[in-house]
């Protein structure tokens, strides 16, 4: 059973479990299991037992209309919630076998091995390479060529390198909102989580911006476990692997994202997707 | 074109400029009254005290009563010393108690005692505060001195820090700090490196306005730092400064006292002056970069 | 929730969509009964007329496919909506070729009128299931715009009979054309005849298994018929 230690251990894999062929092609591994998850502002019940899978090196969408508690449920994942009393989890979530709700939960170590990307980006005051460095100084210890190395790889990865290289030392607030969302996503990929978890990274964008950050949604999910909330079912559509579709705090279907599109189950979900709202 | 404009009633909208016209003559009137008094004093003190300027006014000390000319160096070089090390004392003070109030101190008892007494500490008079380290600090150990003195600017200055410190720091958006904690950064990291770094050119502003404010007040000085006729960087004995030097020579009979009264006035509105557009220009500039 | 999308203009272009093929279905039933008409009764310019519309149903379905492709491009339809457009796109290629089918009839009837023929092949089989075919492409529309899942696998089962009346109708030539070889000219022309008769009730065919695809979503093409009924009548 691994700790949340061994899955720190920083490999080019991010920290994920190795599948043999013959595993990969049976049994899915889970990144994240969620098991009878309730949860509360204050008294008003945000979700209503709760029971998915998210499935490692896979993008899973998160739908539903405003309310449905989709960001909310992403955000329990990471524990987002505890920054704000009165706001309690009750339940399991299941991180490659561990219970992160249980109390004695490291919370920072959690939120570096499961990272998040808001709505809004938000880059640090500080230049476009500090901002990704300050996240990786938290928990290694680089030398100055090693981190220079690690800047321009997590840039890469985020599409961003060849705009960046030139302007490392200038302010992240310099750049326009599209590379700065990237610029967020680069941050997040510096550490190398294992999961990343996106809540709506585009709305705030154009459509050019949208299209890059989902072709490098497309690109990351070979190495890390994405969880996605959107708005934009047709983003959903394109993007995700697996679909869950919520309705006022509880999951009303889950599956493969092709099937929810064409054929869903059920005609709740038919009639959001279709955009029979009543 | 009569389509366009066929619901508009004439005698609403000729109203409505009307009004429009008499709300815009009554303020700008308000601001020529305010403009008008601000140039005045700053040319009633131009006119005064030009005089006074000249070399020596930075170089030789004040003069001894009914003796000619003299300066304000010691004057000059003691509410500089005052003032900095109120400044070096404050800001520290200022900005941690700020940062406890706005990232820690949400929601306890601590906090809300904390700006309470911040609050009521900003409009404490003055002379109370003079009154105060006098009863404490001046009366035990049996003489006035410049720390003494500090000690009083700084428990003036103390509060203002909090105050724009805490509300520059409430600026910084929520969603700053989330994306902080979700890589896991610890929330001490959060608050020093990310929140205080987003704010920093609002809390310099803040420390700056302190400063500026702390330059001019007079009434603490007179309790704790009194007053020197020689030049003196001994902080433990009495400080000359500005503020009481004018209050000295300004009602005296000695024309050359007057004369270096308004040149000190002078000196210190154009140097609070100059700390208010320097903290302009601070928060502008980082602001826009 | 409501059976109705939030855009009024969405629905709208659904019902037209289902609207035209249903009126496309209807001028190609109708040019079939006008072909087997001129079929029965050797009647050559009813030949004419069915010969003259062909073109009619060509537009027709030109004209649905466009409007199918401006839906998928302005409304990106999901689910049973995207199942219907998919499904009225290939309707009308059916419906077009049962057209087709129809000329063909009448073509060949006014050869055979032309020719001068003697009469003397028992064309009841043709006239027979002339009928049946037309009653199966009017009902597999009918099921259609009701999205009856259970009438449709009733049409999939009964073009099983067209099937074998066809069979039975070869099987008459080949012994008329074998007696006779002055015959065989005509014969094939019967034999062309009864083809297109059987091709227009497996194009009815078609159709019924798009309304099983439109309703239930699953593709039931070249699945045997026990499944076929098992999918239409999942509720």
């Amino acid at each position: 059973m691994k700790t949340m230690f061994d899955l720190n251990k920083i490999d080019s894999q991010g920290g994920r479990v190795e599948t043999t062929n013959q595993q990969s092609e049976h049994a899915a591994i889970n990144a994240l299991e969620v098991r009878n998850l309730n949860f509360y502002y204050g008294s008003f019940q945000g979700l209503k037992d709760i029971n998915l899978d998210i499935e490692q090196g896979k993008v899973t969408a998160f739908i539903g209309p405003s309310g449905c508690g989709k960001s909310t449920l992403l955000r329990t994942l990471n524990r987002m919630y505890d920054l704000y009393p009165g706001q309690r989890a009750e339940g399991e979530i299941n991180f490659y076998g561990q219970n992160i709700l249980e109390p004695n939960q490291d919370l920072n170590l959690l939120r570096s091995r499961i990272g998040m990307v808001f709505q809004k980006p938000t880059p640090f005051p500080m230049s476009i390479y500090e901002n990704i460095a300050f996240g990786v100084r938290l928990y290694e210890k680089l030398s100055r060529s090693e981190m220079d190395e690690r800047v321009e790889w997590a840039l890469n990865k985020a599409a961003l390198w060849n705009e960046a290289k030139d302007k490392l030392n200038q302010s992240g607030l310099s750049l326009s909102g599209g590379q700065q969302q990237r610029l967020c996503i680069a941050r997040g990929v510096a550490v190398k989580p294992s999961v990343i978890l996106l809540d709506e990274p585009t709305s705030a964008l154009d459509p050019i911006s949208t299209g890059k950050i989902e072709e490098l949604i497309n690109e990351l999910k070979h190495e890390y476990t994405i969880a996605i909330v959107t708005h934009n079912m047709q983003q959903a559509a394109r993007v995700s692997d697996y679909t869950a579709y919520m309705y006022l705090g509880s999951l009303i279907e889950y599956g493969k994202t092709d099937e929810i599109f064409i054929k869903p189950q059920r005609k709740e979900t038919e009639d959001y997707i279709t955009g029979r709202f009543g | 074109m009569n389509n366009l404009s066929s619901n508009l009633n004439p005698a609403v909208y000729a109203k409505r400029k009307r009004v429009n016209k008499i709300g815009l003559t009554l303020s700008m009137g308000a601001m020529l009254l305010g403009m008008v008094f601000l140039f005045w004093i700053l040319g009633v003190l131009v006119f005064k005290g030009f005089s006074a300027l000249d070399f020596s006014l930075f170089t030789a000390s004040t003069p001894a009563p009914g003796s000619e000319g003299g300066g304000l160096a010691n004057a000059i070089v003691g509410s500089l010393l005052l003032v900095g090390t109120c400044t070096l004392i404050s800001t520290p003070v200022g900005v941690l108690a700020g940062l406890y109030l706005s990232e820690y101190g949400d929601r306890s008892r601590v906090a809300s005692v904390t700006r309470f007494v911040t609050d009521i500490m900003l409009s404490a008079p003055s002379i109370v505060i003079g009154l105060f380290v006098y009863a404490f600090v001046v009366a035990q150990v049996r003489h006035f001195s410049g720390w003494a003195g500090t000690i009083a600017l700084a428990l003036i200055a103390i509060p203002v820090v909090v105050r724009t410190t805490e509300n520059m720091l409430r600026l910084v958006p929520g969603s700053l700090r989330e994306a902080a904690y979700a890589l896991g950064t610890p929330k001490w990291k959060v608050a020093f490196m990310i929140t205080l770094r987003a704010a920093q050119s609002g809390v310099i502003t803040g420390i700056l306005l302190a400063l500026a404010r702390v330059s001019g007040e007079t009434a603490p000085l007179l309790f704790t730092a009194l007053n020197n006729q020689f030049f003196s960087t001994n902080m433990n004995a009495p400080m000359a400064n500005l503020p009481v030097v004018i209050f000295q020579f300004a009602m005296s009979p000695y024309d050359n006292w007057v004369e270096l009264a308004w040149g000190g006035a002078l000196l210190i509105t154009f140097a609070v002056l100059g700390l208010n557009i320097l903290a302009r220009v601070v928060f502008r500039e980082k602001v826009q970069g | 929730m409501s059976d109705k999308h939030l855009s009024s203009q969405f629905d709208a272009d659904l019902n037209s969509l289902s609207s035209r093929l249903l009126e496309m279905g209807g001028l190609v039933e109708s040019q079939i009964s006008t072909a087997m008409r001129a079929f029965t009764q050797m009647d050559s310019e009813t030949c004419d007329i069915v010969i003259e519309n062909e073109k009619l149903v060509n537009d027709l379905e030109i004209q649905i496919d466009l409007a199918c492709t401006e839906l998928i491009a302005r409304r990106q339809p999901t689910a049973r909506d995207l199942r219907l457009v998919m499904a009225v796109s290939k309707a009308i290629t059916n419906l077009e070729r049962a057209g087709d089918e129809a000329e063909r009839v009448a073509k060949r009837t006014k050869r055979l009128i032309e020719s001068g023929a003697p009469h003397n092949i028992n064309v009841a089989e043709i006239r027979l299931s002339g009928q049946m075919a037309i009653n199966l492409l009017r009902r597999s529309l009918d099921a259609f715009a009701r999205l009856d899942t259970t009438a449709a696998a009733e049409v999939v089962a009964e073009d099983r009979q067209i099937d074998e009346e066809f069979r039975g109708f070869v099987r008459k030539l080949i012994t008329y054309m074998s007696e006779d070889p002055h015959m065989i000219s005509t014969g094939l022309d019967m034999l062309t005849i009864a083809k297109a008769i059987e091709r227009i009730g497996d194009h009815a065919k078609n159709i019924a298994e798009f309304v099983i695809y439109v309703a239930k979503g699953s593709d039931v093409r070249h699945i045997p018929h026990d499944d076929l009924v098992r999918e239409a009548n999942k509720p």
